[in-house]
């Protein structure tokens, strides 16, 4: 009876799920599955579909110097999230290797210095492609990630976070794009001549994007570059989405309705992405998921170590040594929880809720702090899926999530380059 | 392939050992360092921009701890000889395969909360010719296992990044 009544009910979701045409599609076999089956059902969508993480800062790794993409590293051990063999691990089969290049002063010979450590940071991801062609191959389009997937390849697609290299010269842009860029990150921290950060100190300088910034995104658009608003103020996204004619990416960010940081996206800007055709893609930083929570026990123990040290001051090396053992020591004891995975779905379900089940995707933000409990490294990716299969998502959506809603954009974007440049002859 | 499913004991443990090095931490593990010598000058710059949060927890053992008031009028009288004496450790410049003796030229602020970041500037006087460069950047590796230390070298018109951290603390560069 209880069954029947279970079936009755999920039979109900799933019309209702199917009369919306951007709700998730509720799976209606779930409540007979045990945990073991539900877990190689996810497994088997895991494989089928195209697993794409819009954003990685790996190519820092990448200038490590004796760094190798084609061994695996332990990443409690060396902090690296990505290499080639985690991503097969993982089952992660594309990602965009973002090249990032710290903001510094903005005058000639700042941007001339920014578009060489720019090109290092690309040669250096086509040169480990080229090198590990056997096991990857660099993507320029979104058929490629297929092609590649049928050769038994994983994609390898290079974006720009920061536009800090583009200098004052629009012509830079296309440079980048004949390297392969594909996205490119406004800005990042702190304002530049693009565009207004969202974390600057000093506050905004342009109000949003910038004149010279506006221009640049026309020269993305007529390109076929995605803009990336990740990293922007709201004003930033607002004028990216009027200014741009081709729909916008946030390729690593989250919704401020779950998690309060300037740094994720406001129920508004999720209804405006969906509007533009655009995609936010979720990433895996701990403050961006939670709050973190209280640690009172922690905080206590803490207190107690501390009113039982010499003062800093009066400690010499040996003695900070034991104290800095001693922290550590109470670090483990006391231990502060990561995100996890639920948070991520909690974010996926708050934006499908919000913008629907075509405006989300993943972008991890491995190498650039984004690793969390269960999703630590390109190695664990498989456990967004499960939880998406957990709580009834179809396969179908989960093919949107892990790649074709940004592999739309990323064909649109393409489709009105082509517009422009034709109508441009 | 398949991909690998880690199950939760997997998971649990890494839960463990991502938390042990989470705790108190800034949520970037990163430093940003410059080193610079223009063609026309007779002198090597460098700068060196650190989380102030992490400043304080690995001299203080604490990053709320604003005991030491780097580059505010009540700035502590020990602040900079316990910065220098922990950047000792963990960070040098050999040219021509000679250390340089650190002393700290200048050093600001710059952001607010969390990004709250220190900037302290060395300057070394140079006549030679280098023909090697020789750094090593392991600041905060004692606090946090993942922590990145990004380096950006200019050379006259030559430019070069490197990503230096707890496994690759050293690189040198023959010119």
């Amino acid at each position: 009876m209880l069954k029947k009544r279970i079936f009755f009910f999920t039979a109900i979701l799933t019309v209702l799920a199917a009369c919306s045409p951007n709700a998730p599609t509720i799976q209606n076999d779930t409540s007979v599955e045990s945990e073991d089956e539900l877990v190689a059902r996810a497994l088997e969508i895991h494989d089928r579909v195209l697993t794409f993480d819009s954003h990685a800062d790996t190519p820092l790794r990448m200038i490590e110097p004796g760094f190798d993409m084609a061994e695996r590293h332990d990443p409690n051990e060396s902090g690296s999230k990505v290499d080639y063999p985690r991503m097969i691990e993982g089952g992660l089969d594309a990602i965009f290797f973002a090249a990032f290049v710290a903001q510094n002063i903005r005058d000639d010979e700042g941007n001339s210095r920014a578009k060489a450590l720019g090109l290092q940071m690309i040669d250096a991801v086509i040169a480990s492609t080229e090198a590990n062609s056997d096991t990857v191959g660099l993507a320029l389009t979104p058929d490629d990630a297929y092609a590649l997937e049928k050769e038994g390849k994983r994609a390898i697609y290079l974006a720009i976070e920061n536009g800090y290299p583009i200098g004052d010269d629009i012509s830079n842009i296309e440079l980048f794009y004949n390297k392969g860029v594909r996205y490119i990150t406004l800005v990042h921290s702190t304002n530049n001549d693009l565009a207004d950060s969202a974390t600057d100190s000093k506050g905004p300088e342009h109000q949003g994007i910038s004149p010279f910034g506006e221009q640049v995104v026309l020269e993305m658009n007529r390109l076929g570059i995605m803009v990336d608003v990740s990293h922007g103020s709201e004003e930033v996204f607002y004028d990216a989405i009027a200014v741009s004619k081709a729909p916008i990416i946030a390729s690593h960010s989250n919704a401020r309705a779950v998690t309060a940081h300037d740094r994720n996206m406001s129920d508004d800007m999720l209804k405006l992405m969906a509007e533009n055709g655009g995609v936010v893609q979720l990433t895996m930083l701990s403050d961006y998921l939670r709050d973190a929570p209280e640690n009172p026990e922690r905080d206590a123990a803490v207190a107690a170590l501390r009113a039982g040290m010499k003062p800093f001051g009066e400690m010499n090396q040996e003695e900070r040594k034991a104290a800095r053992a001693a922290f550590n020591e109470l670090n483990e004891q006391f231990p502060v929880p990561a995100a996890n995975v639920n948070d991520v779905v909690d974010h996926i379900d708050h934006i499908v809720k919000i913008a629907g089940i075509d405006h989300v995707g993943i972008g991890c933000d491995f190498d650039g702090g984004g690793g969390i409990d269960g999703i630590f490294d390109a190695s664990e990716v498989m456990n967004i899926t499960i939880e998406l299969v957990r709580r009834g998502y179809s396969e179908q959506d989960i093919e949107k999530i892990w790649s074709g809603n940004l592999m739309r954009v990323f064909r649109d974007v393409q489709r009105i380059a082509a517009e422009i440049q034709s109508s441009n002859v | 392939m398949k991909p690998k499913y880690t199950g939760n004991a997997t998971v649990l443990a890494l839960l463990f050992l991502l938390t042990v090095q989470t705790a108190l931490a800034h949520p970037l593990r990163l430093s940003l360092s410059e080193i610079e010598k223009a063609t026309d000058q007779e002198k090597l710059s460098v700068s060196l921009r650190l989380f102030l949060m992490d400043i304080r927890e690995a001299l203080l053992f604490d990053p709320e701890n604003d005991e030491l008031a780097f580059c505010q009028p009540n700035e502590a009288e020990n602040a900079e000889s316990l910065l220098l004496s922990y950047l000792d450790q963990f960070f040098y410049i050999k040219v021509n395969d000679k250390k340089l003796d650190l002393n700290i030229a200048s050093k600001r602020l710059h952001g607010e909360g969390i990004n709250l970041a220190l900037a302290v500037e060395f300057e070394f006087p140079l006549t030679e010719h280098i023909s090697s460069l020789e750094i090593k950047n392991a600041v905060f590796t004692d606090l946090f296992f993942d922590q990145s230390n990004i380096v950006y070298v200019y050379l006259g018109e030559e430019t070069e990044s490197l990503m230096l951290n707890k496994d690759t603390p050293i690189h040198r560069l023959d010119l």
